[in-house]
């Protein structure tokens, strides 16, 4: 069977999914699948026969992991969702992000309050992860807007870095046994301490195979005018590492505004990077003009994309899982937003067009090739 | 068969020990597939609590579709005896009396 591109649509409504040639024409979409539940990140695994999971977080019987085996055609319950042990004192929230392991079968998974599970079949059972997960620092960390939520896992080798907001970057070095906040140079807005040791409302974090120890964070940004105490706080929003995120520093002069939730990097080049900058008091595109920005110097300088995208009167908000990038040759770019739409940027964000107009909200999107 | 809607009756005095008593529990159809199906369980509970905890060791998924990890109702979910909502009588402490009708129902909200 061809290859084929496909894209898992979380909702509010329930998971959708598309699919197309590699020409990207024609997207066929089906779903909703959980209708009606909430979906805030899903899997596209396909080490192997390829599986797709999504979570399903259901507000009035509590969080399931889905699971299909059939290219999206339909989708199961796994045997058992994460759930923390009956006297540890915290009930589970949400499900906010799932990666996969080591092994064929092995997922991690990021829940709301912050912890970190894994499974080794699949999905049917799971382990909490006791190094985060009843870190010292655990009982400390504050929800944001979007509840307490462990939203990015990146393994590399040994290495695991985990976003959380509100918590920051953790690393662990041991291949998740231990973990140890890392945030030096990443800022916080809302804390008297303009760079505390933890605590940071981080939006998304990604990396590049090509590029060892580079990592670029969308962070809540927004706070050049702040004058609390501290002091103003300019560009804390997006920031790049180059030392596995021990250190970070500012990429975000030549933005509009360094508030945004996602960050993508391009599959063939760790320099060329994406954020979409958003008004940190509305969290919505300025101007009502959405545009995607680019840097092909690891952040260095920005252009816009905007082509095809409107040109006003567009007031929506693109989630931090609403946007991810394809590993064709010449990779298209997607993002959700909250009016539920759904874009693609034909050659690297050059060209956008909507594929889906009337979606639900859409709280994450992710695309690869099956 | 169980009698449906019968008046709520007291429980017994506070502080005496509750004899396991044959119930019905109604299962909505979004939870039926949690427990093979079935519309509705009987089971033996003194309490609304026992009886949580007898449909755990029977059905757990059931269960956790109801509660949480640490064992509290869910947000959304209801739970009446009878006519009678378990909070505007002793919460999962409600004595049932034999015939009793424990009703799960998700509550109505969303958007």
């Amino acid at each position: 069977m061809p290859e084929r591109l496909m894209l898992s649509i979380g909702t509010k409504k329930g998971l959708f999914v598309a699919e197309a040639s590699k020409t990207r024409r024609g997207f066929a979409l089906r779903g909703p699948f959980g209708p009606g539940v909430p979906v805030y990140t899903t899997l596209i695994d396909n080490r192997g026969t390829p599986r797709l999971y999504a979570s399903s977080c259901n507000p009035f019987f509590g969080m399931k992991v889905l699971r299909s085996t059939d290219m999206g055609k339909s989708f199961k319950e796994t045997k058992s969702a994460p759930a923390f042990p009956k006297d540890d004192g915290r009930a589970l929230a949400n499900i906010w992000s799932l990666e996969p392991g080591a092994g064929k079968k092995d997922l991690w998974c990021g829940v709301e309050p912050a912890s970190l599970f894994r499974s080794g079949d699949g999905g049917d059972t799971w382990e909490m992860v006791q190094g985060i997960s009843n870190h010292e620092h655990a009982r400390k960390w504050q929800p944001g807007n979007g509840g307490l939520c462990m939203h990015t896992i990146i393994r590399d080798g040994d290495r695991v870095h985990l976003g959380i907001s509100t918590g920051g970057h953790y690393l662990s070095e041991d291949g998740g046994a231990t973990f140890k906040a890392s945030n030096q140079g990443v800022g916080a807005g809302f804390a008297p301490d303009p760079y505390p040791e933890f605590g940071q409302c981080v939006h998304k974090i990604v990396r590049h195979d090509d590029a060892p120890g580079r990592l670029y964070m969308q962070n809540h940004g927004g706070w050049a005018e702040w004058d609390g105490p501290g002091g103003r706080r300019p560009d804390i929003g997006v920031l790049r590492s180059d030392d596995h995120g021990k250190t970070w520093r500012s990429i975000a002069k030549g933005l509009p505004s360094d508030f945004g939730f996602p960050i993508v990097v391009h599959p063939q080049d760790a320099d060329t990077v994406y954020v979409m900058p958003l008004v940190p008091e509305t969290r919505t595109c300025p101007g009502g003009a959405p545009a995607v920005w680019r840097s092909e110097n690891g952040g260095d300088s920005w252009s816009k994309l905007v082509k095809g995208l409107p040109k006003k009167q567009s007031y929506f908000t693109i989630q931090r899982d609403a946007m991810d990038i394809d590993k064709l040759k010449s990779p298209a770019l997607y993002f959700g937003t909250t009016t539920g739409q759904l874009w693609i940027g034909r050659d690297g964000g050059e060209e956008w067009e909507c594929l889906f107009d009337s979606l639900p909200p859409i709280h994450c999107v992710k695309v690869a090739v099956v | 068969m169980p009698r449906r809607g019968r008046p709520d009756c007291p429980g017994p005095a506070g502080g005496a020990t509750l004899a396991a008593v044959a119930i019905t529990v109604l299962v909505p159809s979004p939870l039926r597939p949690y427990c093979g199906g079935a519309s509705e369980l009987s089971l033996s509970a003194p309490s609304v609590r026992a009886a949580l905890d007898e449909i755990e060791r029977r059905h757990p998924s059931l269960h956790r579709n109801v509660c949480d990890e640490t064992g509290a109702v869910r947000r959304h979910v209801n739970l009446f005896v009878n006519t009678s909502h378990v909070r505007d009588r002793e919460g999962l402490d409600t004595a049932l009396m034999p015939g009793d009708v424990l009703t799960i129902l998700p509550a109505v909200s969303g958007g």
